[in-house]
């Protein structure tokens, strides 16, 4: 297996905190798999997820420590291109986000930015992204319509086309089903179970079932460190420590 | 009933009857003073006093068109400074300089800014614009108006700027999207409809304004396109004419007061439609 992103030591500080939010944590997350970072509310795993493309540097006075090596270059680095990152790591979000225009400029809005402006390989490429978001079907009619018409659970897999779009190397989802219904969510999960044949994915989810679905590892994490991490299987079955086996078998959380 | 309950209908019945008769009051006035420019401005309305020019003075006839062409010129400055310059602090205000300790210092000073008596902006001007150049011009008028229009559009376009949830601001940043970008393709589209009402609405504020413009436009009997030299407002026209000794001079300030009133109460219902025609999201 191929290693895509290692984390080593990483320790994560948010603005005017003295404590770290994450303490020394640890992890491979493996080339063209689904890894599951889970743990109880509070336990750092979306603030993990955020510091894989830097999300965190929005915010002024944020800081990181360690390592995170992706493809063998640390992008904690200070003189990282940050958008060359987020070109490379995609994230999809909690809630959709669609952006106020058409449905086809939404998607076409990542590729726009990498100076494609040829309108061919445009709508080769928005068909591409929506097909392989299925959601193709249900939009080739009205790609000129606001992104904002659609339902929630179109309006996030127009998210996630928008994201693969630019075919990203990695694709991070933070609570991605968390404001859908079971039918969205169910399509949701057949999706990012496709999309690992060409792409990293990394996903934050607070229902276990969804990560024992959908994932090839797992993490979990409590208070800010990883105590955890192995073959989703295992983790589910054997767990080594007592404080998974608490939190998988619902004693806590 | 017992005593306690009858006493709480009556306290809330007393409170009602007062701010019923509070808000009687206020309309009272803004409907006498509305009809008595309609009544008074009607028959005053008629196509000379848009299309011909001032008479000598003391000679029956003539029009306003000198001082409609030179308030919509001023106004138009007015707008082309104050509309860009505010819709840039407010994207300062509430995008780039979010985070800084200064914002909230200017956010408080538009807040001032905007109750500046309208006179004092006037005389502002007089002082660094039309004193130092010797001579009264359309430029300093207009210069007048967008120093009013300027608080009212940047506190109204950071307000804005601030309802676009974080989310999707950090949706564009994932996707690689440098900041100015995020800003124009996503963050200005989103609320689109409330910075335009909020432009109009400040428009609606300074055209009534005949205060800043004595000092600055001042006034001109004559038609004239050139904004290096005085100019006539309606505004100002009105206070003049008004004040004036003709009886046709006051028959057209009342018609002048007319259109400008339906002038802003068009802006101000457009902004209305406008606001009330967005699509819930």
């Amino acid at each position: 297996m191929n290693i895509e992103i290692e984390i080593k030591n990483l320790y994560f500080y948010y603005a005017h905190s003295e404590k770290p939010t994450l303490k020394n944590n640890n992890l491979t997350i493996y080339r063209h798999k689904v890894t599951a970072l889970i743990g109880p509310s509070g336990c750092g795993k979306t603030t993990l997820l955020r510091c894989l493309n830097r999300m965190h540097d929005l915010y002024p006075g944020n800081r990181y420590e360690g390592e995170i090596l992706f493809k063998g270059q640390n992008i904690l680095a200070k003189d990282v291109d940050l958008i060359q990152i987020r070109t490379k790591i995609g994230m999809v979000f909690q809630k959709p986000t669609p952006f106020p225009m058409s449905i086809f400029d939404n998607v076409a809005y990542g590729l726009r930015l990498r100076g494609i402006k040829n309108k061919k390989e445009l709508e080769e490429r928005v068909e591409k992204a929506l097909k392989e978001a299925a959601l193709w079907d249900e939009v080739k009619d009205k790609l000129k319509e606001s992104g904002l018409s659609l339902s929630g659970g179109q309006q996030q897999r127009l998210c996630i086309a928008r994201a693969i779009a630019v075919e990203p190397e990695v694709l991070l989802f933070d609570e991605p089903t968390s404001a859908l219904d079971p039918i969205s969510t169910g399509k949701i999960e057949d999706l990012i179970v496709q999309l690992k044949e060409k792409i990293t994915i990394v996903i934050v989810t607070h229902n276990m079932q969804q990560a024992a679905r959908v994932s090839d590892f797992t993490a979990f994490m409590y208070l800010g460190e990883l105590v955890e991490f192995g073959p989703t299987e295992k983790i589910f079955t054997r767990p080594e420590k007592k404080l998974t086996e608490d939190y998988i078998t619902g004693r806590f959380g | 009933m017992e005593k306690h309950i009858l006493r709480r209908k009556f306290f809330n019945y007393l409170a009602l009857l007062f701010t019923i008769i509070s808000a009687s009051w206020g309309l009272f006035w803004l409907f006498f003073i509305l009809f008595d420019v309609l009544r008074h401005g009607l028959s005053a309305l008629s196509l000379t006093l848009f299309l011909a020019d001032p008479t000598p003075p003391g000679e029956e006839g003539g029009g306003l068109r000198h001082a409609f062409v030179g308030h919509l010129l001023i106004n138009l400055i007015a707008i082309l400074l104050g509309v860009p310059l505010g819709i840039l602090g407010g994207t300062f205000l509430a995008e780039y300089g979010r985070n800084w300790k200064i914002s909230g210092y200017i956010s408080f000073l538009a807040d001032t800014m905007m109750s500046v008596p309208a006179i004092l902006v006037g005389a502002f001007v007089y002082a660094v614009l039309v004193k130092p150049l010797g001579h009264f011009s359309g430029w300093a008028g207009g210069v007048a108006l967008a120093i009013i229009m300027f608080p009212v559009i940047v506190r109204t376009t950071e307000q804005m700027l601030k309802l676009v949830p974080w989310t999707i601001r950090e949706a564009a940043f994932a996707l690689g999207a440098p900041y100015h970008k995020v800003i124009w393709q996503v963050v200005y589209p989103s609320v689109k409809t409330g910075l335009f009402t909020g432009i109009l609405l400040a428009i609606a504020r300074v055209s009534g304004e005949a205060a800043p413009l004595l000092f600055t436009s001042f006034n001109n009997n004559f038609f004239s396109l050139d904004m290096k030299g005085p100019i006539a407002s309606l505004t100002v026209t009105i206070f003049v004419y008004a004040m004036g000794p003709y009886e046709y001079w006051h028959a057209q300030a009342w018609g002048a007061a007319l259109v400008i009133t339906l002038g802003i109460l068009l802006l101000n219902l457009t902004a209305r439609l406008i606001l009330k025609r967005r699509r819930p999201r």
